[in-house]
């Protein structure tokens, strides 16, 4: 008993001096490495499994969903026929922002499956089956379909590596709000929408303004993690607050994760 | 050596689960911490040394897959073992629904200990109410479990004990 806690200790200890870099870490990979052709095997069969349990328990929500999406058609419809010219509009629109949005001309990625998430309640991490192999490295930001900003890679194995989600509290990304192009810092806080800070007072905001990374670069080499460009998510909340200093505002990320399955490492965005 | 096995299968079934199953399958956003609950029955059915070793073997596993200093769940675990056997010894009560409230309860304190620790390492990034929130999710959800997971345990538990009395 004496024995295991001075271990539990001495483990503590060594791996919180030795960072990533110890002898600790590379047997945490070790052990990524091992388990995870278990965890995509389980996946693959439980899945479907709890998609349906899931499914079960969001049944009323479902349900009042459908309704809302049944009303939404009859608007759309009555709408299309007015809606070729802003159809047009739209292509033209969205033209011009693949230019400024675009992650550069050479990106290269790949896409992942992911067969696992974090096993810990104070974590929000997934484990995806690509790793170091397929040129997986520390630090590559992760994006779903339509550039949608996920997360970045903590870990890597040969065949498969852990992603922290942008939504983890130990998770910060400067954030630029579209409309009045001023960038501040989103920090993660779990399940609830992400806190955006240092944003000037001044600065108008309105909720459902998209949120998209900022992509610094700043002389001396030091540069974003994240390529500009890439949607975080919609303002949910802006506080008035004539007396603070910076305005507080929260973020609901664009994507939802409880949902995902195949994601997007980007190896290479031109600009790095 | 059969011992060693076993408690290694259990281990890495529960390590899977918790990765794969219980994160679809969630108790209002909250998961359950199988490992806890593992170490806590364990304990409960072999003493505080048995639960000792469970909590740290389990814990060390557990540490390896996060993103913290490798040791706090081994420790808080290793602690929750021993401690669980060691009141085990002074209750006595046949009572069936006993494992559920020592699970709940032990998987509540163990929680907590958790967060204090990785608090006091500065690696604790939520809200105390975030911790108490889901110390008490996880608690219920492994007392949820407990009816199902205990009968299996004991069966694992039994099987690998090395020396079978045998009774005349």
């Amino acid at each position: 008993m004496v024995a295991l806690v001075s271990v539990s200790l001495l483990t503590i200890t060594v791996d919180y001096r030795e960072g990533e870099n110890g002898p600790l870490a590379s047997l945490g990979r070790v052990a990524l490495t091992v388990i995870s052709p278990l965890q995509e095997v389980v996946t693959k069969v439980t899945h479907p499994i709890g998609n349906f349990f899931s499914t079960l328990v969001r049944l009323p929500a479902i349900r009042a969903e459908n309704e809302r999406l049944k009303d939404d058609v009859a608007e759309l419809e009555s709408q299309v026929a007015t809606g070729v010219t802003d159809e047009q509009r739209l292509h033209e629109l969205e033209r011009v922002l693949e230019l400024t949005q675009s992650l550069g001309p050479n990106v290269r990625t790949t896409a992942a499956e992911v067969i696992a998430s974090g096993v810990s309640n104070f974590e929000w991490t997934i484990t995806i089956n690509k790793g170091s192999s397929q040129g997986v490295k520390l630090d590559l930001p992760v994006v779903a379909s339509g550039k949608r900003l996920v997360g970045h890679v903590i870990r890597v194995a040969p065949d498969s590596s852990i992603v922290q989600l942008m939504v983890d509290p130990d998770s910060s990304v400067a954030g630029r709000l579209e409309i009045s192009r001023t960038t501040g810092l989103l920090t993660g806080q779990g399940d609830r929408d992400m806190k955006m800070g240092l944003v000037d007072v001044s600065t108008e905001v309105q909720a459902g303004e998209q949120v998209v990374t900022a992509g610094y670069r700043i002389s001396g080499g030091a540069q974003s993690l994240y390529p500009p460009g890439i949607l975080i998510g919609t303002v949910s909340h802006v506080v008035p607050d004539v007396a603070a200093l910076e305005k507080f505002i929260t973020v609901s990320p664009a994507v939802d994760f409880s949902s995902l399955d195949i994601v997007l490492v980007v190896l290479s965005s031109g600009s790095r | 050596m059969r011992r060693f096995l076993t408690l290694a299968a259990v281990i890495v079934t529960a390590l899977l689960l918790q990765t794969t199953v219980f994160s679809d399958v969630r108790l209002l956003g909250a998961r359950p911490e199988l490992m806890y609950l593992l170490t806590i029955v364990f304990a409960m059915l072999e003493g505080p040394s048995s639960g000792a070793i469970t909590g740290f073997a389990g814990g060390m596993a557990q540490d390896f897959m996060l993103n913290q200093p490798k040791g706090i769940t081994a420790l808080t675990l290793t602690l929750l073992g021993y401690a669980v056997g060691l009141l085990r010894q002074y209750v006595v009560s046949p009572s069936p629904v006993l494992p559920v409230f020592v699970v709940a309860g032990g998987t509540f304190c163990g929680v907590l200990f958790y967060g204090l620790v990785s608090f006091l390492l500065g690696q604790f990034d939520s809200t105390a109410l975030y911790l108490f929130r889901v110390a008490a999710l996880s608690a219920v959800y492994n007392a949820i479990l407990t009816p199902f997971v205990y009968p299996v345990l004991r069966r694992a538990a039994e099987a690998s004990r090395s020396q079978r009395v045998v009774r005349w």
